[in-house]
């Protein structure tokens, strides 16, 4: 009930207006330029690693140059947008968590109460605008590197011709593939700012320094726990005719 | 002419915490332009009783009115409510006790804050405001410094300067000396004073301070085991020979209050 009530106040303070730009501008630029540098790095390696593997089995029954089909499928419709969601919403999460916990048990979350400002539309919607508008960018990006990477990988590493790859990538990816990734990191991205503000938010003065956290360490793991689960049924929505 | 509402009006205002009674039936009139210091020892209910009046925490039963409008009849749930609280919050300025300073905001900006969200003025009038108020709780060229660089007193006075900053009609300020040096306490009575005679701030002042109640207060009450054990106005709490009250500024350990 408590959750409800939550998701409904910020749903209310949401969509009744511009969010404070200040506050959209810092966290969507932490969101989402803070968040580059590590989504790179596993970006990279996980692309790779996808080529790696599919080169080893397929190589078995001559099938290497199907590499390009499983990369596209693999990955841009399933490990880039999960992976965006799950590295950048624990990042992400774990630091609207701490930020909101850290407000409330300092008592700046009342100082706002008593200005007459509302904290759902000062704090909570300028976050939840910012993640998810910025998560499916972010999903768009690891499509871009990981593909990349795997590329690399299996053109200039294992020797499989490049036309092929491309041309395999073309086949298997379309348009809508791309839109549905960017429609799972608007998804994603909304509901791991909604998460991590509730645990946040519910922070007591009471609980202290410990408080602020079991906020950021719920937010961490319900975050990519929902978004591994709702990937699932997102994709039996988005793929299974 | 209508005569002035009391700017503050509880009638058996209750309040608990699962078993732990924390306001037992207070009821007071405090008129305008006062400044009531509550009393009382640590854990009594004195900063449940600010949170009360500000509609940040509500009554089991009882009413508070605020210049004359029922506090406890809104419900916060409610959008049509929650309006109507936070334009009756708008007659208030809070001090919290350990100043709840946005963190994230340099000392200028949490001065100008409220005024940026509530008044229609340019950024030269803000800075010009700001300015005015930290010289006044004497504190000169922190404008930049971010709250962790600033001394707990440092803090305290910022977050007066943002309390007062919308010139508020009342003022809670919940134990505005503690942390603070003896002078700089003095000078922030001295200010509660002077911003008293110049705009008639009504002042709800949580307080150990004896001394800061005999320089400020023109009403005393007394919070102990969440009952008001006296209030009045300061001639008459501090004539009136009570046992608790003596025991309060005679600082003993003999008479009804307890430590434990």
């Amino acid at each position: 009930m408590e959750f409800l009530h939550f998701v409904r106040r910020a749903l209310v303070a949401q969509f009744s207006g511009l969010p404070p730009r200040d506050e959209f501008v810092r966290h969507a630029l932490d969101a989402g330029v803070g968040s580059l540098p590590l989504l790179t790095l596993l970006t990279i390696f996980a692309g790779m690693n996808l080529s790696v593997q599919a080169y080893g089995t397929f190589v078995r029954f001559g099938g290497q140059d199907l590499l390009g089909l499983f990369c596209g499928v693999g990955g841009i419709r399933e490990l880039y947008p999960v992976m965006a969601a799950v590295i950048c919403g624990a990042r992400i999460g774990a630091t609207l968590a701490a930020s909101l916990a850290n407000m409330q048990i300092s008592e700046q979350v009342e100082a706002l109460e008593v200005m007459a400002v509302d904290p759902m539309r000062h704090l909570v919607a300028p976050r939840l605008w910012a993640v998810t508008l910025m998560l499916p960018l972010l999903c768009g990006y690891a499509d871009v590197v990981g593909l990349a990477a795997s590329y690399w990988a299996a053109v200039d590493q294992m020797g499989v011709n490049g036309g092929t790859f491309m041309e395999q990538v073309r086949d298997i990816v379309h348009l809508e593939d791309l839109a549905a990734g960017v429609f799972k990191g608007v998804v994603f991205g909304w509901l791991v700012a909604l998460v991590s503000c509730y645990h946040g938010y519910r922070a007591l003065k009471r609980d202290g320094a410990e408080g602020v956290g079991v906020a950021t360490n719920r937010a961490i793991v319900h975050s990519a726990v929902l978004c591994i689960v709702l990937n699932m049924f997102l994709s039996a929505l988005l793929y299974v005719r | 002419m209508a005569e002035q509402a009391p700017a503050i009006t509880l009638e058996r205002v209750c309040k608990s915490f699962g078993p732990n009674r924390v306001l037992h039936e207070v009821s007071l009139v405090l008129p305008a332009g006062k400044i009531l210091v509550m009393l009382g020892p640590s854990g009594t209910g004195k900063s449940v009783l600010l949170r009360c009046l500000v509609g940040l925490m509500k009554p089991d039963s009882g009413r508070i009115f605020i210049e004359g409008e029922d506090i406890t009849a809104l419900d916060e749930r409610r959008s049509a409510d929650r309006d109507k609280l936070f334009a009756l919050r708008r007659k208030f300025g809070m001090l919290f006790q350990d100043g709840a300073l946005f963190d994230d905001m340099c000392v200028g900006d949490n001065v100008a804050f409220p005024l940026r969200q509530h008044e229609k003025m340019s950024e030269t009038e803000i800075a010009q405001r700001v300015k005015e108020y930290l010289d006044a709780v004497g504190l000169k060229d922190v404008q930049r410094k971010m709250p962790a660089e600033l001394s707990g007193g440092m803090r305290k006075r910022v977050a007066f300067a943002r309390a007062i900053a919308l010139q508020p009609r009342i003022v809670l300020c919940d134990e505005p000396s503690s942390g603070l040096d003896p002078v700089m306490s003095a000078t922030l009575d001295d200010l509660i004073l002077d911003l008293h005679r110049r705009y008639n701030m009504t002042f709800v002042v949580i307080s150990h301070d004896t001394a800061e109640a005999r320089t400020i207060a023109s009403h005393i009450g007394l919070l102990y085991k969440g009952v008001l054990q006296t209030f009045g106005t300061k001639e008459q709490v501090l004539r009136s020979n009570g046992e608790a009250i003596n025991q309060f500024f005679d600082r003993s350990t003999k008479g009804p209050i307890q430590v434990l």
